[in-house]
């Protein structure tokens, strides 16, 4: 029932908007440690700019940690709907 | 799923009103004392967030997170990615700030500083040129799509989609040099993907203070969430006062309030119309107040009208509406104050004695040690010596842990320019005899020629056949 009634658009920026901001620390963190320049992805260089590697990192992070916030709220909601029946 | 029980109708209304199709709110325009202060802060922050890239210091930009090149300048200092711990302290520093602030003044930040705040603003001025006040805005929309609703809202878009591009672009500018940047915008050479950021944080900036708003604040803001725990009875926060206030009714104004059994609040609603975010101070105090102090305005303007006393809605604490005096002093302060201070100040103090060498030690990593010719055991090293310093030097290295340890190295001199790194192969090598274990600890030693405060010592280990 609570899941019928939450838009999607609401689920969304719950997904999106903390896994936006785990991606900015998780960036920081991991290319902080290690330059772009330095790391061989399955022993190939990747012949992208620092720039390419640090947004494709982003993005990478991004979408780890959204896929992660769906597990929650799919989760969340199942659980709040089994608790509800 | 059936819904029984007046508990569950309770909430299944909480999640109604949590999760309602948002309504547009056209915030009316209010003039007073906290709409100036919040213009000169709005004027002020914008001002530096498009200006400060623009800013040269000592032959490079004042404030540059050069991310293609790893360094950062923040005037006179440069950081580097070892350095990331100061960034991490500035920002704890900024958080404890904030925190420090809350309790003092509640909301302010919110209300007067806060990116979404001074770019909803700029943008509702935008709005406000072209499509006029919240009325004729209210009515432009109800219209249906006609020739003139065309022309404004074109005109809107056009002046918001230009200022958001315009924040992307300096926004940009603050990772990469925004010289070199703007040139090659204007020759349509700008890379993939400083496009792509451009775009990405234009778009955040349109989407956030043209349509957002307040709905940042209410559902998205993290501070919005937790502020309430910095909160005591002696923080500022905007409050309507009810004892005054109520009875609320409509009079004239020659008419005596305490004739018709009136508060002071004539129900005009100016408080609601101007709120940004579409609350009712006069409800009590509401986690989706941003303490912008429109209200105060609108209200005081309006008390001035009526002929009363202004500040029926104003910044108050607690303790002051239950007729009790605001202490400034209190324990919850003066530990904020004081951990911040010992923060800024052990921040400051490693700022200023910080070494700008850095030295990395990195073993061979396809042999863990070799046999000479010689029958010396060797272990190869690659340094980077990374010179954080504004002018360049040259550097002697010691090695010390083991008897009779020999230091090879293929370069005369180790010289190395300001801001530069220098990877340097080493060789050592010591008779077999001399080792005890397969493993022994061995040190680095750097230091800088004629400037010995210049110094920095690396462990390693060194590997052998024991």
């Amino acid at each position: 029932m609570a899941e019928e009634k939450v838009p999607g658009s609401q689920k969304c920026i719950a997904i999106l908007w903390p896994s936006f901001l785990v991606a900015i620390v998780a960036t920081g963190l991991f290319f902080s440690a290690f330059d772009p320049d330095d790391l061989y992805p399955f022993g190939n260089e990747t012949g992208i700019s620092r720039l390419g590697v640090y947004s494709i990192g982003f993005l990478a992070f991004w979408f780890v940690s959204a896929v992660s916030g769906v597990g929650t709220l799919y989760f969340a909601m199942t659980n709040c709907m089994r608790s509800r029946r | 799923m059936a819904t029984s029980g007046g508990v569950r109708n309770s909430d299944d209304q909480v999640e109604k009103s949590l999760y309602a199709k948002a309504e547009k709110i056209y915030p009316r325009e209010v003039h007073g004392l906290f709409a100036r202060m919040r213009v000169l802060g709005v004027l002020s922050l914008l001002g530096i967030y498009y200006i400060m890239p623009w800013i040269q210091w000592d032959g490079h930009q004042a404030l540059l997170f050069d991310l293609p090149a790893r360094k950062f300048h923040i005037f006179f200092i440069t950081l580097w990615p070892q350095d990331f711990i100061y960034l991490a302290a500035l920002l704890i520093i900024a958080g404890l700030l904030l925190f420090f602030v809350t309790a003092l003044a509640g909301r302010v930040w919110c209300g007067y500083a806060c990116p979404q705040t001074v770019w909803t603003e700029a943008f509702l001025w935008i709005e406000r040129k072209v499509e006029g006040t919240r009325l004729q805005q209210q009515k432009l929309d109800a219209q249906p799509m006609n020739a003139r609703k065309l022309r404004i809202k074109a005109t809107k878009q056009f002046l918001w989609v230009t200022f958001a591009a315009w924040t992307g672009f300096t926004f940009v500018g603050y990772f990469t040099p925004i010289l070199e940047l703007g040139s090659r915008l204007l020759e349509f050479r700008l890379g993939g993907w400083e496009t792509f950021w451009v775009i990405f944080y234009g778009f955040a900036t349109y989407g956030n203070a043209g349509y957002m708003r307040e709905q940042v604040c209410k559902y998205m803001c993290p501070y919005a969430r937790f502020q309430s725990a910095m909160f005591d009875k002696d923080t500022l926060v905007v409050s309507y006062i009810p004892n005054r206030g109520e009875p609320r009714g409509p009079r004239k104004r020659s008419a005596d309030p305490k004739e018709l059994q009136l508060g002071d609040c004539i129900d005009c609603t100016l408080c609601v119309q101007v709120c940004p975010t579409g609350i009712d101070i006069r409800e009590g105090l509401q986690y989706e107040c941003i303490a912008c102090s429109a209200c105060i305005d609108a209200c005081d303007d309006v008390m001035g009208k009526m002929g009363y006393d202004k500040g029926l809605i104003k910044y108050t604490t607690e303790h002051e509406m239950k007729g009790g005096k605001t202490r400034l002093i209190r324990p919850r302060i003066v530990i904020y104050a004081a951990v911040l201070l010992a923060i800024m100040a052990l921040f400051a103090w490693s700022v200023m004695t910080r070494t700008p060498l850095g030295l990395d030690v990195i073993r061979d990593r396809n042999q863990l040690y070799r046999e000479t010719n010689e029958g010396l055991i060797e272990n190869v090293y690659i340094l980077k010596i990374l010179n954080m310093d504004n002018v360049a030097h040259t550097y002697t290295l010691k090695v010390s842990g083991i008897e009779g340890l020999r230091l090879h190295m293929d370069m005369p001199e180790i010289r190395v320019a300001s801001g530069g790194v220098l990877e340097l192969p080493v060789r050592l090598q010591v008779e077999e005899g001399d080792l005890d274990m397969r493993s022994t600890e061995i040190s680095f030693e750097l230091v800088a020629d004629g400037n010995s405060a210049l110094t920095v010592v690396e462990e390693a280990r060194f590997l052998g056949p024991k």
